[in-house]
């Protein structure tokens, strides 16, 4: 209870903190927001109300909390190119993003750790080079190449030609795969890279310790010694990987498959938001993003005590 | 381990020696712009629309009629500019708030340096360069700026853990009895013995530093003025549905070969300096 105690402090220090870096970044510093609302020929009157209406006239702390009341009431005001509430937006994109990235985050992660798992069943021989030596082309590859790339060889007629070359019409499960192949394979190749060599490294680590040359001496199979003792044991890094990737992978990663391929969620709002300088849509994502981020780590921790009772 | 030593070490890894080879030629050809003798006309556009390649367009024209191979030349030079400065400058800082946390490991001073860390490792990358070039009024080193603030956290977590493990040792204690100040003791003593932390350090987030400007250029928070390769590719975007790969192909090879060498090369010094450890 403690520990949960200690955890969920640590997170709001967190919160605090990337609320206040949000909005010293777009809100404090941020360009000055009252000539992209105003009209032509304004009279002094006009441009003082849309000020006092910014909240421009109103001291730092006064202006930090009603952030923080936008962020964590859902109140996030309108979208200035579009004058649509920032609220709806997000609940209009978020079901896309999730649907687009989930299944490349976890199959990147799940092919990491096959991987990982055979190099190190076979470590030292020729398929475990092969594996290294995969990885490290993996991570030198950009992730723009290999979207170009696939979407040449697999949308276009220069190569097979069998997935739209963008967008995204989903209205069943079989336009839902023809939209989220691409993007999803892109994905996968992406991180695979680096999860492989991340996975492979836990695994050798793991390998080395005593319990598992004693398992070995006495007698217990290499699927046993593999699934219960090196498997189990990882879960920790495993979980943690997961669990940080995240905001790399599924944020980032949304931001530049969306704006590449045209797809309507978070990342192509996102993309618009910071192209058209829409300050309201670019401080409600990365706000709410980063404090989403720092609950999923203190579940983490608190997960860990789930996996790890010895943990305190 | 001294630079012998270490020599030695990596003499004997074929990858990470041809690692080396490469990143030395492409320095050499990014020497050779920055002195004025190569790739000095990639902004003329004196060719007709998507040339192919020939004697005088080596990889052929763009769009515009500029020569792609001008073009990916004077990039070696963009990328290593952005390299150098965001791989030095984010590990300097990473070596410096590092140092400061593990030698003052549990005070306040501790404290207020992880809270940083862990604040800017909670603001999705991207995210936060977007609201940097945001509050920055898109000037041309926004994201410079904002690959420093987060890249050294890395280095700040891993310098951090050796200081501590440093300070416990004699010498340490032996410098503190004589009475020397402990900025002199951290600067002296601490910091020489992480060396090998930030020679690593600096070619991974080189690495880091050139594959984000890729995508930031794509997403236009990149290069304002000038080319590279992330501005090759994101020009490319719209030339490949039309068929014509040679801007890709010339972006993307060399773009892959550096970063390859780069790869190499940081893990040959891991196994060098560290054979044991298992890299993260």
């Amino acid at each position: 209870m403690q520990y949960a105690l200690h955890k969920i402090l640590h997170g709001m220090l967190l919160i605090l903190g990337v609320t206040l870096i949000s909005f010293m970044l777009m809100v404090w510093f941020g360009p000055d927001q009252t000539y992209t609302l105003i009209g032509k020929n304004a009279t002094v009157e006009q441009i003082e109300e849309v000020r006092s209406q910014l909240g421009y006239d109103q001291p730092f702390l006064k202006r930090y909390t009603d952030y923080l009341v936008e962020l964590f009431t859902l109140d996030l005001g309108a979208s200035h190119s579009s004058g649509e509430q920032v609220g709806s937006i997000l609940k209009r994109t978020i079901p896309v993003s999730l649907a687009l990235m989930i299944p490349g985050f976890v199959l990147g992660n799940l092919v990491g750790i096959a991987l990982g798992l055979v190099a190190v069943q076979h470590r030292g021989q020729w398929i475990d080079r092969l594996i290294t030596g995969f990885s490290v082309t993996g991570m030198s590859l950009s992730f723009l190449i290999i979207i170009i790339a696939l979407q040449v060889l697999l949308s276009t007629p220069f190569g097979v030609n069998l997935f739209p070359v963008r967008g995204w019409q989903v209205t069943g499960l079989g336009s839902y795969l023809q939209f989220v192949t691409v993007p999803t394979i892109s994905l996968i190749l992406v991180t695979v890279g680096y999860n492989t060599r991340f996975y492979r490294a836990v695994f050798v680590e793991e390998s080395g310790k005593d319990h598992i040359r004693t398992a070995r001496a006495y007698g217990a199979s290499p699927a046993t010694i593999l699934w219960k003792h090196i498997l189990k044991n990882s879960m920790i890094p495993i979980i943690t990987r997961f669990m940080f990737s995240i905001p790399l992978v599924v944020i980032s990663g949304s931001l530049l498959i969306e704006s590449y391929f045209g797809i309507p969620g978070v990342g192509k709002i996102t993309f618009d938001a910071i192209t058209n300088g829409d300050q309201p849509v670019l401080k409600a994502v990365v706000g709410l993003t980063a404090v989403s981020f720092v609950v999923i780590q203190v579940l983490t921790d608190m997960m860990y005590k789930l996996v790890d009772p010895r943990i305190a | 381990m001294g630079p012998g030593r270490l020599w030695s070490q990596l003499r004997n890894d074929r990858a990470g020696l041809a690692g080396l080879l490469i990143v030395s030629l492409f320095f050499l050809v990014a020497a050779g712009v920055w002195a004025g003798w190569l790739g000095q006309n990639w902004s003329a556009a004196n060719g007709g629309r998507w040339e192919s390649a020939s004697a005088e367009y080596w990889f052929g024209t763009n769009i515009l009629g500029q020569d792609i191979f001008q073009r990916s030349i004077y990039s070696i030079r963009t990328a290593f500019e952005i390299g150098l400065v965001v791989a030095l400058a984010s590990t300097v800082l990473g070596a410096i708030l590092g140092a400061l946390a593990g030698w003052y490991h549990g005070t306040w001073m501790d404290g207020a340096i992880l809270w940083l860390k862990g604040v800017l490792d909670s603001i999705p990358f991207y995210l936060l360069v977007a609201a940097v070039a945001f509050a920055l009024h898109g000037k041309p080193w926004a994201m410079h700026v904002a690959m420093i603030a987060t890249f050294w956290t890395t280095t700040g977590r891993l310098v951090r853990a050796e200081v501590m493990k440093i300070k416990s040792r004699e010498f340490i204690a032996a410098s503190q009895a004589i009475g020397l100040p402990d900025l002199l003791i951290l600067s002296r003593h601490v910091l020489p013995n992480t060396l090998h932390i930030l020679l690593i350090q600096v070619s991974i987030t080189f690495v880091a530093a050139i594959k984000t400007e890729v995508i930031l250029s794509f997403l236009g928070l990149g290069i304002q003025d000038g080319v590279s390769w992330g501005l090759m590719l994101a020009e490319s975007t719209q030339e490949v549905l039309a068929g014509h790969f040679n801007n890709f192909m010339a972006a993307s090879l060399m773009l892959f070969v550096l970063l390859l060498g780069f790869n190499l090369f940081a893990d040959a010094l891991q196994d060098a300096f560290d054979p044991k450890q298992v890299t993260l």
